[in-house]
């Protein structure tokens, strides 16, 4: 057929047809778009999204992309914060002179801790405007209902994982900054008081409280994160499906 | 025979094949088995292409934001932490600025948990509150001016929270002192 032939010039097309091909991908080559919804469906990096979409969801005035840019400025801080963590030891002694060493004497130190930085910021920006437009479209109504709530313990999330962050090169705004904040957890209703010293591992920010925001910034918060984001877009894909069916009258 | 029953059935001479099977007649009208929904396939498109390049597009519009921002413009780094010496003005980071404003206003019972724990139940409890269907700004006022509402105050609370303090939480406007940390 000169369809297949004229695709199958490809490189990737070709590489599809060899035995290692056929292994990784088990999908047809693409011809019609039956091949292309196999080939979709059968690709784990495309699972997280449904084969076919209305029009009108994929313009740019339904979502301003604000869910994938969250996703990716979430992976450009994954990546940063990787680096960042072989320079830093997470004690009130090393971690200041940690960050200066890391901007002055490592190979892309200070680049990487801006991105770092930049895109955390840029990510609470993302999200609550993510948030805001879901809310303008009704995106939290009937059958989304649940994937907004879960949407908001994301948005409870980045600010977690942006203010455990914050404490991290102790310096005084750091310091000051996680002062002021979790001041407010001692008012807490009857358990204030407890709440504060779990959260600072004493009566103030102290070593103590360096090192649980540390575990908590690079491994607990991110897994949690992680799980939940999986969630949040494996409902994205079902609920576009189902309110595609509903509106089209799929079978 | 009518002329009329003659039109809704006719009888091919040769009878035609689709596949493996002859067509021995075709009958005009409704299918037996009751009205079918046609679906719509004209507004349904691939996510692959067109929605993936989409993404790809805004996905590394955002990265490369990022990564020339980061080129320009360094991340701050203070003085070492100094519990005996306290900045003033005490800032928290700008995402909390609104509520370290309120806090200048009302008890920290008030502006640190009453109003922040329910923004949150607020915005969990939603869904199950607002059980208006439609999704036209028209239609929904209550909810949309609610929700704009609240929004204009949280974004004003926090450029003034950011911005417009400086030591002692005292009023400052930004082009004469800049007091606002990121």
């Amino acid at each position: 057929m000169s369809i297949s032939s004229e695709r199958s010039s490809t490189l990737v097309d070709r590489f599809r047809d060899t035995a290692v091909g056929k292994a990784m991908f088990r999908s047809p080559s693409r011809v019609t778009p039956r091949d292309r919804a196999a080939g979709h469906w059968s690709n784990f990096f495309l699972h997280l999204y449904p084969v076919k979409m209305r029009r009108k969801e994929i313009s740019f005035r339904y979502s301003y992309y604000l869910g994938i840019i969250s996703a990716v400025l979430f992976g450009s801080l994954i990546v940063s914060g990787i680096y960042l963590m072989f320079f830093y030891v997470p004690s009130p002694g090393q971690a200041y002179a940690n960050i200066q060493t890391l901007q002055t004497d490592v190979s892309l130190g200070q680049y990487m801790r801006n991105v770092h930085r930049w895109s955390a910021h840029l990510m609470v920006l993302a999200v609550a405007a993510h948030m805001a437009k879901m809310f303008y479209r009704g995106a939290y109504k009937p059958p989304r209902e649940f994937n907004w709530v879960i949407g908001v313990i994301l948005l409870v999330l980045t600010l977690l994982l942006s203010f455990t962050g914050y404490l991290l090169p102790w310096d005084q705004l750091a310091f000051w900054a996680v002062t002021v904040g979790s001041e407010m957890a001692a008012f807490v209703p009857l358990i204030g008081g407890r709440v504060q010293e779990l959260l600072l591992g004493g009566p103030v920010v102290n070593s103590a409280t360096l090192l649980r925001f540390y575990v908590l910034h690079v491994a607990v918060l991110p897994s949690i994160m992680v799980a939940v984001l999986m969630i949040h877009l494996w409902r994205w894909r079902k609920d576009s499906m189902l309110d595609a069916a509903r509106e089209e009258g799929d079978d | 025979m009518t002329d009329e029953s003659e039109v809704k059935v006719s009888l091919a001479d040769e009878p035609a094949t689709i596949g493996s099977k002859r067509v021995l007649g075709i009958v005009p009208g409704k299918p037996i088995a009751g009205e079918r929904k046609e679906p719509a396939k004209k507004d349904m498109v691939m996510v692959w292409p067109h929605l993936l390049v989409r993404h790809a597009v805004a996905a590394l519009g955002a990265l490369i934001t990022v990564l020339v921002v980061s080129v320009f413009f360094d991340a701050p780094l203070r003085e070492i932490a100094n519990p005996e010496l306290t900045p003033n003005p005490e800032k928290a980071p700008w995402y909390f600025a609104a509520l370290q404003e309120l806090l200048s206003h009302f008890h920290p019972m008030v502006a640190g948990i009453l109003v922040p724990g329910g923004i949150v139940a607020g915005l969990i409890a939603l869904p199950f509150l607002d059980r208006n269907p439609s999704l036209a700004t028209k239609s929904r006022k209550v909810a949309v001016t609610a929700f704009t509402t609240f929004m204009v105050v949280w974004i004003i609370l926090t450029l003034i929270g950011f911005a417009f303090r400086g030591p002692n939480w005292g009023w400052v406007w930004p082009w004469n002192e800049w007091h606002g940390e990121l």
